[in-house]
């Protein structure tokens, strides 16, 4: 359990397991986290290249059951993905999942059919050049990180164009390749300015209210997604420091965690066909020190199990539940906000 | 042609990748000794931002997997404003090679990579030292199971004979000795990363990275006798005793005469290495100074050094792409890219043996030397590349006619290098030449269609002999 006078957020469990395949149980870099219906998790596993012909969307179960998964492969053909990066539920409960590839929003149903895909490449209105982060308001209204573009594009729910804000720089209302969105209860809009090492707040309408862990305690580096509670505390994955960094609904920094992943079942399931793995294992210090030339975050990620490592985005679920999802180490921790 | 460009051109072919025009005009302005200078200790060099490629590139993030991590460092020498950086890096790692087969563990390596890069320019020693702490070198020599009451000599042997002072300088009881300094010399959880790398498991969470640790509980602590002298060594003194050696200055000169001079060592090369090894002594064994001592030799700027080594492949490719600008963003295509390396002979990070590969000539075979042509000349005669968009224009704005197959040729010549050839690879270029016919203008600067003669006639010298010569 961690504390702040205003926040508990306690560690709950881990999902996941890396999966070297190209289906079935565990995850192959994933890269964004959904909750449908029936308290089903949907994991979008963008794959590396070795395995990118098995791009797709796992489901799973807080219990760890692997329920079902769909994916059409690798490509720009309808239903396909080349680099997808984000997903939301629309109003209507459809999945809309962005590419930065292909330039496109595809829209499937929760069971995996393919419905319809919006976009195309370009800098015009309604057009992409390298979509990110997806987020969708409580009205049903959908914002799309447009990357390459260094702005944000807001549509109706069938994907028409409404308005865009944002062009490259580091002033206000502007940005530098934003990477994750979320929409707090009032339907404020935050955006995960990636390259600018902060987290801009917008009202609805795209007008700029304030900056976010620009600098002080809690300074972001190279943020990459968002999310707020319904007490308007700000969570933001911050990718370059391997951490989860906390803001108050003030934006002043509340806390920081590195992470404290355990094994899954899926994971205790392997040792249990592998117990040399685990004998050696138990007799390990999986929480090393880190020689000086490779004391940075990164690295102290890449030899340190228990931490976040490629923390690309963390959701909230309606349980309240806080969803880390962690690209390098192919799982997902979740804990609970209290 | 210009001499002073000439030279100019062949310490970027050995001290980096072949250098564009452009990149020629900075350096010539700075002029040779000062170049040398800035390529010896830079600070800190520009390259392709990590973070922009760990956002694209997930694999390239992760780093578990060899052909990302050969990727990633491809970026590096692609994009790096000091190319002799990862050159010497480049040098290294077929030196002291290590190899993803074994290890499987790619993050592991790149460190080593890293490692090279912050040591390499340095002291000698400095460098061994950290070698022998190598995570990758640990458990790719087995020092992990070289245990005090049970030695593996495998370490100990290539310590000294392929890594600082050749056989036949030594004896057996060294590498006992030697092996013997540096039990208790090896990984963080040993035991669980041996077991992992040993089965290849990723499981459950991917790779964990690896890190030195010291155990002086199965450290030999003895007396020991090495290369004449007596003490309870450690690894350091051991260290400490090779590089003193005259072998030893020997030894790295030689190899990195033979890596940025000339395959062959003849008298004249035997008199160069005498000064590298007398500046390895003079300057406390660094690194820099042997290196300095060689490109200001008047061997090296001489004209039998020019074009006397084979292009390795890694360099073929890298100085191809360069030339061509290309790969200067993050791309889906750089994977193919680190494929060619394989196809050609030198995949990075799978160095065939302990050994390295074998260099020189032997890196042409009929195989191999398809796979180069076929590449060079693809990448550099497609005329919307945009360093092939910068030589035609060099080339049709120095020339008023462009109808003159002979001045066409001489020119891309000279602004693809300068590369020399020989008179019947001129003769033949200019054939090529002559049969595309004059060059298409219009208001007296190439069309569509001229861009693309030139473009080929540039993919054309891609394809000779000399282009595969550094």
């Amino acid at each position: 359990m961690v504390n702040t006078n205003t926040l508990s957020i306690r560690y709950l469990k881990t999902i996941g397991i890396v999966n070297n395949g190209f289906n079935g149980r565990g995850f192959a870099n994933p890269y964004d986290v959904a909750f449908g219906p029936n308290e089903e998790i949907f994991v979008l596993n963008r794959c590396d290249p070795a395995r990118r012909s098995a791009i797709r969307v796992g489901v799973c179960n807080l219990d760890e059951e692997y329920l079902y998964e769909f994916g059409y492969g690798f490509g720009n053909e309808d239903g396909q993905m080349t680099l997808p990066v984000a997903m939301a539920f629309d109003a209507e409960g459809r999945l809309l999942i962005t590419d930065e590839h292909t330039n496109r929003v595809n829209i499937y149903s929760n069971k995996g059919d393919v419905i319809g895909k919006w976009g195309t490449k370009g800098d015009s209105e309604g057009e992409f050049n390298g979509p990110a982060g997806i987020a969708v308001d409580s009205t049903g209204l959908v914002y799309v990180c447009d990357q390459r573009n260094h702005r944000i594009q807001k549509y109706t729910p069938e994907g028409k164009f409404l308005s865009q804000w944002g062009i490259r720089g580091s002033g206000q209302s502007e940005f530098n390749l934003p990477w994750g969105i979320g929409v707090d209860i009032s339907d404020n809009v935050y955006v995960a300015d990636w390259r600018n090492d902060r987290v801009q707040k917008f009202d609805s309408g795209g007008q700029y209210l304030e900056t976010i862990g620009d600098s002080g305690e809690g300074r972001l580096n190279r943020p990459s997604g968002v999310s707020v509670d319904k007490n308007g505390n700000i969570y933001v994955t911050d990718w370059g420091n391997e951490r989860l960094q906390v803001f108050d609904s003030s934006g002043k920094a509340i806390l920081s965690m590195r992470g404290e992943a355990t094994l899954s079942d899926w994971a205790k399931d392997f040792f249990e066909s592998n117990p040399d793995e685990m004998e050696t294992r138990e007799i390990s210090n999986l929480n090393p020190g880190i020689p000086n030339h490779l004391n940075t975050p990164y690295h102290v990620s890449s030899q340190t199990e228990s931490y976040f490592w490629g923390p690309v985005s963390v959701r909230i679920d309606n349980n309240n539940r806080l969803y880390v999802v962690e690209s390098n180490r192919h799982r997902i921790q979740i804990y609970e906000i209290e | 042609m210009s001499k002073d460009v000439s030279l100019m051109a062949h310490l970027m072919r050995r001290a980096g990748f072949g250098a564009t025009r452009n990149e020629l005009e900075g350096y010539l302005s700075d002029g040779y000794e000062a170049t040398v200078d800035n390529l010896l200790d830079p600070g800190e060099s520009g390259h392709m931002p990590d973070d922009i490629i760990r956002r694209y590139h997930v694999d390239q993030s992760e780093l578990r997997q060899l052909d990302g991590a050969g990727a990633y460092w491809l970026y590096r020498m692609l994009t790096t404003s000091n190319p002799l950086e990862e050159k010497l890096a480049l040098f290294w790692h077929g030196l002291f090679a290590t190899g993803y087969a074994k290890l499987n563990q790619a993050r592991s390596l790149l460190n080593q990579i890293d490692m090279f890069r912050h040591y390499g320019f340095g002291s000698f020693r400095d460098l061994l030292v950290e070698l022998s702490k190598d995570p990758a070198m640990i458990l790719w020599l087995d020092n992990n199971e070289n245990h005090k009451e049970a030695i593996n000599e495998n370490y100990g042997r290539e310590l000294l004979e392929l890594f600082s002072m050749g056989i036949g300088n030594y004896s057996e009881d060294d590498i006992k000795e030697c092996a013997k300094a540096f039990t208790g010399w090896t990984l963080g959880n040993a035991e669980y990363m041996s077991v992992r790398a040993s089965k290849d498991s990723i499981w459950p969470y991917g790779r964990i990275a690896w890190h030195y640790e010291y155990r002086a509980d199965d450290h030999d602590g003895g007396e020991k006798r090495f290369l004449g002298e007596v003490g309870n060594f450690n690894g350091e003194d051991i260290v400490d005793i090779i590089v003193t050696q005259e072998a030893t200055a020997r030894f790295l000169s030689t190899r990195l005469f033979q890596y940025f001079a000339s395959d062959e060592v003849d008298s004249n090369g035997e008199l160069v290495i005498s000064e590298m090894m007398e500046a390895y002594f003079q300057s406390e064994y660094k690194v820099s100074a042997v290196l300095r001592s060689l490109f200001n030799s008047g061997y090296f700027k001489s004209d039998k050094c020019m074009y006397s080594r084979v292009k390795g492949p890694v360099e073929s490719v890298v100085g191809t792409v360069r030339l061509a600008g290309t790969y200067q963003e993050p791309t889906l295509d750089v994977h193919a890219l680190w494929a060619q390396t394989m196809f050609m002979g030198q995949g990075l990070l799978a160095p065939p043996t302990v050994e390295g590969w074998h260099e020189g000539v032997e890196w042409i075979d009929s195989g191999s030397l398809v796979e180069r042509i076929n590449f060079a000349a693809k990448e550099l005669s497609d005329p919307t590349k945009d360093g092939v968009k910068d030589i035609i224009r060099r080339v049709t704005s120095s020339q008023k006619d462009l109808s003159d197959p002979e001045k066409l040729v001489d020119s891309c010549l000279d602004y693809m290098g300068p590369i020399q050839v020989e008179a019947d690879t001129r003769e033949g270029l200019i054939e090529f030449a002559e049969s595309q016919g004059a060059v298409q203008t219009q208001d007296g600067q190439p069309d569509e269609s001229g861009s693309l003669q030139v473009a080929r006639l540039i993919g054309m010298i891609a394809s000779t002999r000399e282009y595969q010569l550094a």
